[in-house]
């Protein structure tokens, strides 16, 4: 027996101080993140009204930029689900030992964590400069590029969760790997798949670099509304870069509006993460 | 080959299974490689962007503190200490905070309560960084200014700047509000990946909490620790929205604490609008710049974070 | 089913002489949250010599261990009733310092767990802890444990290596080391040898047989011929009941209770 209770007593106490130590930054960390959410709440709530959504910018609503926002990121998650499913199968099922999978898994992985301003500037160059100015499209392919590494990063690990007895029996049937793939493993991953695709849009949707310079702004609704080609193809307002705009204007009713979108914003992003995390409880990964 | 089964084959099976999967591999390789081809063209983009004024003004292009577009002389050591000293800055102020969180949670926490602040941190991981910014702005800098900044402004050294509250000092603060949820959520994590027999051996030994968790769960997770820590430092170099609301966007080369700054990602948020020729060249270079800092920094995240088993 | 109940077995417990003893549980009891998994269980554990666990999984003979270095603290819910006189102090009482205890109690678990650091760091761990030792003291202490653990001549070349590069055995043996360098009283030692293949098993009980002489080891097996070759005291116990306690001689060949005899003969479990 070696021990003295001197040495035991500080022992205890400097145990003590530590534990005392992470209360502590739990509770810092609290009171921020809580300090945010009630500026947010504060701030923000008193502006939602039903001009919000049928009132344009130029009128003190946010009509333009709700839809400008959506239309953007679902032409982006069309791109990024096709492509991102399928290079996550190609990871998971097909290529994903090989050296080249080793790179491209690697090299998606940066991509996920790349900045996403590099990504604004990216398609300035290439889709904005050369063709006469920002556009809905350009935002579009930008918030795509951001996309598409997250739902292939979860495609991939979903697929990998599927038992290798799965693709065993629907072999083992005479079915093609297509087939193998499509009807069998897919299927099996669907919620999984799908929250891949809504922590995709959750990550695009708050997104404002990359738009910043792709997709400009604007302070009216494209009219006629239902002509989305040409809404498309000129200038489109974002919640984000709205917010951006407004939030550094010297006018206080602009602040405002900056500030509802923030909410609006905000608890889109929450609510879409919320659903994704749910539906991936459902399928017990 | 030759073998037939007449009664189950259907004749339309095999010749469709030699057609359909390889079109089916090729489409999947495809899109794949369309990843990569995003990556390099990205970096093709920016080399070829960037490279006017790279060559143009060669090394002191990154030593040079002058940037003036009137002029069209650009250096810019002024935006990369700023982007490097307010994500060390953020760094230092989250990485302690974020530890304790995880070591909180998965050591001395009650499940019951453990759980609902494990989700709350990873929500707040995905509220969009402009949110993050917007508050700052509005809330925490005014703040900041008035409470913290007027009075210890007076002490100058590295506590003098204009008392706005428009600085790198808070810059950072926002930074690691921002960093703070995600690097928790990761480190938790890895906390979690350890076996409990590993924790049952430790305290079996004798140790109390503070030396189990230092002397052996931290070792134990040290590769992920660092490759967190550095996907954290990745994400406040790149960070762009934040930061550019709150860091005064001055190029001038940071002498305090409290000084304006920039850093690449806000300087290039602030101007690409606007800029053209050499201007919008050299912008596209503090692109490249950032890209290799962060390329760098996520490699090494990526490859530690690899080799942690967990 | 009469064999799934404990009702009707009438316990039978033959202890060591009184004034052997180092530690004696007394109608021990321990609650995982609502589950009941061990009822009112007696064990008197002889200084210096070998006490054996055996039973089928599940009948709380881990549990019981467990609780003996209060190891199951770590786990909120987890609860135990009863005492445990260890120098006529109940160890279960709230005011016992567990860290003081489990540096006079030590554990050595059925997986090995070396920690991440090197072979001497590891050895030299729980020392650090509770004591201040020069460098050539600690040396002293490093190799003397090895040696008692039959692991130096395998290991005195590579000291300053990761423990973690070790096999299994021998990774094993290190965690012994690990628990007899800081001199403890008693050692537990749970299934220790579950996950080594049989040449390291023999080694682990070599060391085991002549560690006796300086340590009461208290060790949980499902191995029957590892009980009865190493133990001078058997415990049997059956869904959470100590059934049977008594020298390991008489216990396996003239069981005085039927449920003992019936699992000593493979008739269950």
């Amino acid at each position: 027996m070696i021990a003295n209770p001197g040495r035991a007593a500080r022992r205890k106490l400097i145990s003590g101080l530590f534990t005392g130590a992470c209360m502590l930054a739990t509770g810092v960390a609290l009171v921020a993140l809580l300090l945010i959410l009630w500026s947010l709440l504060t701030q923000g709530l008193s502006g939602i009204n039903l001009d919000i959504i049928t009132k344009d910018t130029s009128a003190g609503g946010l009509r333009n930029a709700i839809v400008g926002s959506v239309m953007m990121c679902l032409v982006a998650m069309v791109f990024s689900v096709v492509v991102g499913i399928l290079a996550g199968t190609w990871l998971a099922e097909i290529g994903g030992d090989t050296r080249y999978g080793h790179t491209v898994r690697f090299l998606n992985d940066v991509l996920l964590s790349a900045p996403s301003i590099l990504v604004g500037v990216f398609v300035t160059t290439i889709l904005v400069n050369p063709f006469g100015g920002a556009s809905g499209w350009a935002g579009a392919v930008a918030l795509a590029i951001l996309a598409t590494p997250v739902v292939t990063r979860t495609t991939e690990d979903i697929l990998n969760l599927q038992p290798s007895s799965l693709r065993e029996a629907s072999m083992a049937l005479g079915a093609s790997q297509f087939v193998t793939v499509r009807r069998v493993i897919w299927k099996a991953a669907g919620a999984g798949l799908l929250t891949g695709g809504l922590l995709g849009f959750a990550r695009i949707s708050g997104e404002t670099a990359p738009l910043l310079h792709t997709a400009g702004d604007t302070q009216f609704m494209h009219e006629p509304w239902w002509d989305i080609p040409g809404m498309m193809s000129n200038q489109n307002a974002s919640l984000p870069v709205m917010m951006y705009n407004f939030a550094l204007s010297p006018f206080e009713d602009a602040n405002k509006l900056a500030w509802a979108g923030a909410v609006l914003l905000a608890f889109a992003v929450l609510g879409i993460n919320v659903l994704g995390r749910w539906l991936a409880r459902e399928k017990k990964m | 080959m030759s073998v037939t089964r007449p009664a189950v084959s259907t004749d339309q099976t095999p010749v469709r299974r030699d057609v359909v999967d390889p079109i089916f591999r090729y489409v999947a390789f495809f899109a794949a490689t369309l990843l990569l081809a995003v990556l390099g063209g990205l970096i093709v983009a920016l080399l070829i962007g960037g490279w006017p004024a790279l060559a143009k003004f060669g090394p002191s292009f990154f030593f040079s503190t002058t940037w003036d577009p009137v002029r069209e002389v650009f250096g810019a050591a002024g935006p990369i200490v700023g982007t490097v000293v307010s994500s060390f800055l953020a760094l230092a102020m989250a990485l302690p905070i974020a530890l304790g969180i995880a070591i909180f949670l998965t050591q001395f926490c009650p499940r019951a309560i453990a759980q609902p602040i494990a989700v709350m941190t990873e929500l707040l991981a995905g509220i969009p960084s402009i949110v993050y910014g917007m508050w700052g702005l509005f809330v925490f800098a005014p703040w900041f200014a008035k409470h913290i900044q007027t009075p210890l402004s007076a002490l100058g050294g590295i506590f003098a700047g204009v008392p706005n509250g428009a600085n790198i000092f808070t810059a950072s603060v926002i930074l690691a509000v921002m960093i703070l949820p995600y690097m928790a959520a990761v480190f938790r994590e890895l906390f979690r990946s350890i076996p409990p027999q590993v924790r049952e051996a430790a305290f079996g030994m004798g140790a109390t909490p503070f030396e189990a968790v230092t002397r052996v769960l931290v070792p134990y997770v040290q590769k992920g620790l660092v490759g967190a820590v550095m996907l954290g430092f990745g994400r406040a170099l790149g960070e762009t929205m934040a930061v550019t609301f709150i860091i005064g966007n001055s190029h001038a080369f940071p002498t305090s604490l409290f000084s304006s700054s920039s850093t690449l990602a806000s300087t290039i948020a602030n101007e690409f609008g606007e800029a053209s020729g050499m201007h919008a060249s050299a912008l596209i270079a503090l692109g490249l710049v950032l890209f290799l800092i962060t390329f760098a920094v996520l490699a090494v995240a990526r490859w530690l974070l690899s080799t942690q088993r967990y | 089913m009469s064999d799934m109940t404990t009702q009707d077995i009438q316990s039978v417990i033959v202890p060591p002489p009184a004034d052997s003893l180092v530690l004696e549980a007394k109608k021990l009891s321990f609650f995982y949250g609502t589950h009941q998994a061990l009822h009112g269980v007696d064990l008197p554990v002889k200084r210096n010599a070998i006490t054996a666990l055996i039973g089928p999984s599940g009948c709380g003979k881990s549990t019981l261990l467990r609780i003996l270095n209060r190891i199951y603290d770590l786990y909120p819910g987890q609860r135990a009733e009863g005492e445990i006189l260890l120098d006529g102090e109940n160890i279960l009482s709230p005011k016992v310092d567990v860290t003081a205890l489990r540096a006079r109690i030590g554990m050595v678990f059925q997986k090995p767990t070396p920690f991440p650091m090197s072979i001497y760091d590891n050895v030299a761990f729980g020392v650090r802890l509770h004591a201040s030792k020069s460098s050539a003291e600690m040396d002293e202490i490093v190799e003397e444990s090895l040696r008692r653990a039959a692991l130096w001549d395998e290991v005195k070349d590579k000291l300053h290596k990761s423990g973690l590069g070790l096999s299994g055995g021998q990774q094993q043996r290190l965690c012994v080391a690990r628990g007899i360098a800081v001199n403890p009283e008693i050692l537990l030692l749970d299934e220790p040898a579950s996950a080594l293949d049989p040449i390291s098993t023999a080694k682990l009980e070599d060391t085991l047989e002549e560690l006796k002489r300086d340590y009461t080891i208290v060790i949980v097996t499902h191995n029957l011929q590892q009980a009865a070759r190493l133990s001078d005291y058997t415990g049997f116990m059956f869904l959470g009941k100590m059934i049977e306690f008594g020298p390991t001689a008489d216990l396996f060949v003239t069981p005085k209770v039927a449920k003992t005899g019936e699992y000593i003969g493979g008739r269950f479990g």
